[in-house]
């Protein structure tokens, strides 16, 4: 009986003071009708093993006592998916910059420090916990405020209909950026084409000789931006993603990445000649210049491979797409609806 | 597996079915209570019914249907033991009532949808797997 007034004591401990001792009450009679039941069928009584095996079955103190409290939620089922859906994007803001400055540190350390990657990655990473720690805090403050909040004013009930975005159709190109696209890269190849033909450039303060291989560059930057400009008014006519358009831009993109990267790691300026320097003056300057250019090349590695990822998904896209519509019945498509995010 | 059938997950059903009869358990307490009855008789009565109740859940919901009004209770002593005895108030009666109408239209209902899917019968499709 001693194990059954412990078993008592600790349910009342979490229940409200003002209800608490009817509750015991109650339940303290419910349990000492159950033990003489039983101890009737047996003929005997309860041994210790047998009391605490009833007391196990009825659940922890904890528990049973929360059957008796009024449901409480820190952030409830209206607020969580909008909550989970804050704390990604929080999330993502913090991981971002985190990834990005460490890419950057191992670029300035010429990728040779390894030593130094793992401190840098070490004291980013408790910052990056710190910051990430306080940000998921701050959000949680704020919605357990909105939850409250709308426990007493149902601010959430209110809402129009006619506020909801429009359904976004992931095929869809917008021509006005469209045409944006197509004047820039126009403009841009013409300049190319008119400024950058020559290996040796003439400006007001220097004259910069680039190395040999200026002309494959020369060609093929003048062939992907003719690429781009060629996609951009093909999207300006027929504003809408197909799979052979999206391979096309995948193929320019992942031609102008590799030609950029190559030009970072080629040391493309043979020479310097300004009216300020000395000779060895400028040659350090081309040679640092070709060395910065070489340590940047891994960041414009990784451009290019999220470029490449960004495009592959948009061609896995349109091709679910495709499959989804050759299983159409009646006019009713079977694949995945493209539905736009409905928060507002 | 013969083709055509599909195997039914144990815990989904449990789940669903949690759900059905938690549901229910008003109606069978408030039917059970149009005679006083104690929690422990009260819980006994139900499960020889069919109607399986945790203590964890009885208790919480006799008070809750008591603070709206629909039981009344009153501690008396028992066999040399205080016991709380419940029943149905004027209000509960009432309130049963309404529930009843309720849970036979639902049945009624039912057994509707039932016989229009073409199986000419008033019991639910049969599932298989």
């Amino acid at each position: 009986m001693e194990l059954i007034d412990r078993y008592l004591h600790a349910v009342k401990f979490w229940l409200p003071k003002a209800q608490a001792a009817d509750i015991i009450a109650e339940l303290g009679e419910d349990i000492h009708t159950q033990v003489d039941e039983q101890e009737h069928e047996l003929g005997r009584e309860l041994t210790s093993e047998e009391t605490a095996d009833l007391l196990r079955k009825r659940g922890r103190p904890v528990l049973v006592a929360n059957h008796y409290l009024p449901q409480q939620y820190l952030i409830g089922p209206l607020f969580f998916p909008i909550y989970k859906f804050v704390l990604k994007i929080v999330a993502l803001c913090c991981l971002v910059p985190w990834v990005s400055g460490w890419l950057a540190l191992i670029v300035a350390s010429g990728g040779r420090d390894f030593h130094g990657w793992v401190v840098r990655f070490g004291s980013m990473g408790s910052s990056l916990w710190s910051t990430a720690f306080l940000s998921a805090a701050v959000v949680t403050m704020v919605f357990a405020v909105l939850e409250r909040a709308e426990a007493k004013s149902h601010f959430m009930e209110t809402w129009d209909p006619r506020k909801l975005p429009p359904v976004r159709n992931p095929r869809k190109i917008s021509r006005s950026c469209a045409a944006v696209e197509l004047a820039v890269t126009l403009v841009f190849a013409v300049w190319w084409a008119v400024n950058l033909s020559s290996a040796v450039l003439d400006l007001p303060f220097a004259r910069i000789t680039l190395s040999g291989t200026w002309t494959y560059f020369f060609g093929g930057f003048l062939a992907v931006m003719l690429g781009s400009a060629a996609l951009a008014a093909a999207s300006l006519i027929d504003p809408h993603w197909t799979v052979r358009r999206a391979t096309a831009k995948l193929l320019i993109d992942c031609a102008g990445a590799a030609l950029f990267c190559w030009l970072l790691g080629v040391h493309i300026v043979a020479g310097i000649a300004a009216p300020d320097l000395t000779p060895i003056q400028a040659h350090e300057l081309a040679d640092a210049i070709n060395l910065w250019a070489a340590r940047v090349m891994p960041s414009g590695l990784i451009i290019g491979v999220i470029a490449a990822a960004v495009n592959v998904h948009r061609i896995r896209r349109l091709r679910m797409g495709d499959q989804g519509r050759a299983g159409t019945v009646n006019g009713q498509a079977n694949g995945p609806t493209p539905y736009a995010s409905p928060l507002p | 597996m013969a083709q055509g059938t599909v195997a039914a997950n144990p815990e989904t059903f449990e789940n669903l079915r949690g759900e059905l009869r938690r549901g229910s358990l008003v109606l069978a307490v408030l039917s059970a209570l149009r005679h006083e009855q104690y929690g422990y008789t009260l819980r006994k009565a139900l499960a020889e019914h069919g109607m399986e109740i945790d203590e964890g859940t009885l208790y919480p919901l006799l008070r809750r249907l008591e603070s709206q009004g629909l039981l009344a209770s009153e501690w008396r002593e028992q066999d040399k033991r205080n016991k709380r005895f419940y029943r149905l108030s004027k209000e509960g009666k009432e309130i049963l009532k309404q529930l009843t109408a309720e849970w036979q239209s639902i049945d009624s209902s039912l057994r509707a949808v039932w016989r229009e899917q073409g199986h000419g019968t008033d019991r639910p499709v049969p599932t298989r797997g």
